[in-house]
Parts: C-alpha cells; structure tokens; sequence
C-alpha cells in the first residue's frame, strides 16, 4: 500500500446506465510520472474523480496516499493536488486575490513558488480571473495546484488549451518538480507527444478497462509494425500472436503486434521464408493502434 | 570535478526507440568513437534531464543500465566514470553493424528514387568532404 499513490482494485462506475469502469484495477507508483492515456469519452474524467471521491463508486476499492478517497483526512487533502479539466471559479477576484483565497486552506504555501510560476508564465497577479483566456486560466489553477507543493499531483488534461510554449513551461514545471523532491503527478491527456517527454509510465483506457499499463519504454518495445515480404502468398496463412491489425495483399503484409520479442521476427522468417523490417512506433502511432 | 564530458545527447522524443535507449546508444557511440574518453565523468542525471526536458527516471534508467552493462561505474560523490575503453579497431565489424539499419533505410529510400548505388556513394562522398 505505502508504495503506491494511487491504488484502485476492481473498481466499477455506472453513470446512469452506462458502465463507464468495469472491474478495474490500476495502481500508480510513487515517486512516477503518469499519464493516463484514453480517446474522448473513454471514462479518463470519471477515473480521475473516483480516485479523488468526488464521486462514488459502485464496486471495488480506492487508496489515495494510503487513505480512503470517500472520507479524506484533512492531513491528505494538504498532501493533494488537482486541477479538474476546465474550472473558471470566482470569476470577479483577481490572480492575487484567489491565490491569497487558496493559501488560506492550506497549512504551507511557498509563496515565493507561486510568484515565480506566475513570472514565468506572464501572469498580472492584478488581472481580473473572469477576463482571463481559457489557456491562462488553465496556467493559473495549475499554479494554484501547486502552491502548496503537494506530494500528489492530479491533472486532467492540463493541457488541453495551453499553446506549445506554455505546454513546454508546463512540462518544465512538472520535470522540475519531480526532480527536487518526492512528488507523484498523474495525469490525463490525449497530446501523446507531451506525455512521451516526461512520463515514465502510462494507462491506456480503452472499454472501461485498462489496456495497458506499464512503463512507458517497455509498451514502445512491445507494440511494433511490421512488413513482411515474403516469396509464397500469405494472404490466407498468418497466424500470429498479439495481432493487432493486418494489412496485406499477396505477398506482402503490414501487421502490427503487441507483445513483440525479437525472437518473433526470427520465428516468422523462418516460417514464411519472410522478409521482415521492424519498424518503431511512437506514442501518438501506438495509441491509434491499440485504438483500433 | 575536471574531465566532466561536454557533449550533448540528440534526443528525439517522438521516435519509436525509448528515449533511455537512445541515451544508451548514444554513451556507447561516443566512447566508441573516442569522443568521450574513459575515467571522464559524465553529466549528472539532474543536468541531462535538465538540458533535454525529460524524466529524470529515463537518464537514471539509462546510467545504471549502462552501469550493469560495465560501461559506467559509479563513484560516490562525483557521478558516473565512464570505464570502458574505447572500441579498438578489432571492434570494427560491430561499429559496421551499427551502421546497417541506416544504410538499409538508405537503401530503400533510393530505390525509390530509382538512384544507382554508385549515385549514392558518390552523394556520401560529397557529404564526408563537405
């Protein structure tokens, strides 16, 4: 338990009569960076916010830090941190005004933190929060989330409406962090390339179950395409493990696989008399295959 | 704290080969071609994730691989030693070996282009010479 952040078991979620999470189990070490991974839809939200019980859950279990999520310690919350997918709150205060709002819950605030992100950042602390652009306002209650440096820290789609010199910033901040003390940050987003530079282990979403979940070097090695050309026809004959998707004419074939080891290749070769290129597939590639 | 190793890694992270791996790649290539010289210590983990924008996790998990390869060894206090001699010439036919993945690419990308291969040594040529 003590080494996870995030430990959920056999979680099931209805919203109204659609199962969004069926009987899933998912546990987020500490210390990692983690990106959940999951199309529009794919119950990415609604993961996030059983994990943090802002809502309830039907079946199953949730640890946060060590603690239930439907009856938080008042110790934890001051250990959490979370910026929900899009919050416009009190839109007539200015940034100064709801960041001195939102230290006040808190036991300890590194004030000299947050002026340094708003620096960074290009943020008036005099500017009004309602005439705030949806990036800025986005940058602003990430600022907030970290304000009180928690030891867990959930995003949904951070971000989602930050342009790519604010997405950089943000990915800095994020690196920063983890590198200077021990801090778990889990995250949700579709921006595969964001994820790639920073985190070190992903979920993949797919029908409300994890599809993958694991170190994010070990999915790029197992999830793999390639062309095989062989001399005989192999339209009909392929029969391989870990297909994923196949595309092929007489002699030629493009699969994808999933579960690939190097003996494999070898393996078809000799089977097919093949020719085989494998190739590498990032990210963004690996998600649309596992997507289809 | 002298012999630290100034260079830079080319990390490309939207490449199908993890990043860690490309980092490993890269330590090796370089010691092979002499560009680091063994007892030079390498940049700290915090420096290259600083400099490259990465995980930190992904430089630790590239040093220590390196580590149990016998490439790097560890001293306390002052960072990762690179221990490895440099290739020598004997290891020519493994450093050809590293080659020929790009060279198929190459390969392939010029059948496209219906050029001879002697057209494409020459442009390699040209290239070295430049």
């Amino acid at each position: 338990m003590a080494d996870f952040a995030i430990e959920m078991k056999n979680v099931s979620k209805e919203l109204g009569r659609k199962k969004v999470l069926r009987d899933l189990s998912l546990a987020i070490p500490k210390g990692s960076v983690f990106g959940l991974l999951g199309k529009n839809g794919a119950g990415k939200t609604t993961l996030i916010k059983c994990a943090l019980g802002l809502v309830r859950i039907q079946a199953g279990g949730i640890t946060v830090l060590g603690d239930d999520p439907g009856n938080l310690h008042e110790d934890t919350k001051q250990k959490l941190g979370y910026v929900p997918q899009s919050d416009r709150i009190y839109p007539w205060l200015s940034v100064k005004q709801i960041i001195n709002y939102t230290a006040s819950f808190y036991s300890h605030w590194n004030d000299q933190l947050v002026h340094s992100l708003l620096n960074d950042w290009d943020l008036d602390s005099n500017d009004k929060v309602g005439l705030l652009s949806e990036g800025q306002a986005q940058m602003l209650m990430i600022i907030l989330a970290l304000g009180h440096e928690p030891q867990l820290l959930i995003f949904d789609e951070p971000v989602a409406s930050l342009d790519p010199a604010a997405r950089r910033q943000f990915l800095k901040t994020i690196l920063k962090i983890v590198s200077d003390r021990e801090c778990t940050v889990f995250f949700s987003t579709h921006i595969t390339s964001d994820l790639e530079r920073v985190a070190d282990r992903v979920a993949l979403l797919k029908d409300d179950k994890i599809d993958f979940c694991g170190e994010l070097d070990v999915l790029k090695d197992e999830v793999k395409r390639l062309r095989i050309v062989a001399p005989v026809d192999i339209s009909e004959e392929l029969n391989i493990s870990g297909l994923i998707f196949c595309e092929r004419s007489h002699h030629e074939a493009i699969i994808s696989v999933r579960g690939f080891k190097p003996e494999m290749k070898i393996a078809i070769e000799k089977q097919l008399k093949a020719e085989i290129e494998v190739e590498d597939l990032n990210l963004e590639e690996i998600f649309l295959e596992l997507n289809r | 704290m002298k012999n630290k190793a100034k260079y830079y890694f080319q990390i490309n992270t939207s490449s199908g080969v993890p990043i860690y791996r490309q980092i490993i790649d890269q330590v090796k290539t370089h010691i092979a071609t002499g560009r680091i010289k063994p007892d030079t210590f390498l940049l700290s983990v915090r420096q290259v994730a600083g400099e490259l924008e990465i995980n930190p996790m992904t430089v630790s998990k590239a040093y220590s691989t390196l580590e149990k390869e016998g490439v790097l060894g560890y001293v306390r206090g002052q960072g990762m030693k690179v221990k490895m001699k440099s290739h020598a010439r004997a290891d020519l036919k493994k450093r050809e070996r590293e080659l020929i993945p790009l060279l198929r690419e190459v390969k392939v990308k010029a059948s496209q282009l219906s050029l001879q291969p002697k057209k494409v040594i020459d442009l390699l040529k040209a290239l070295w010479e430049e």
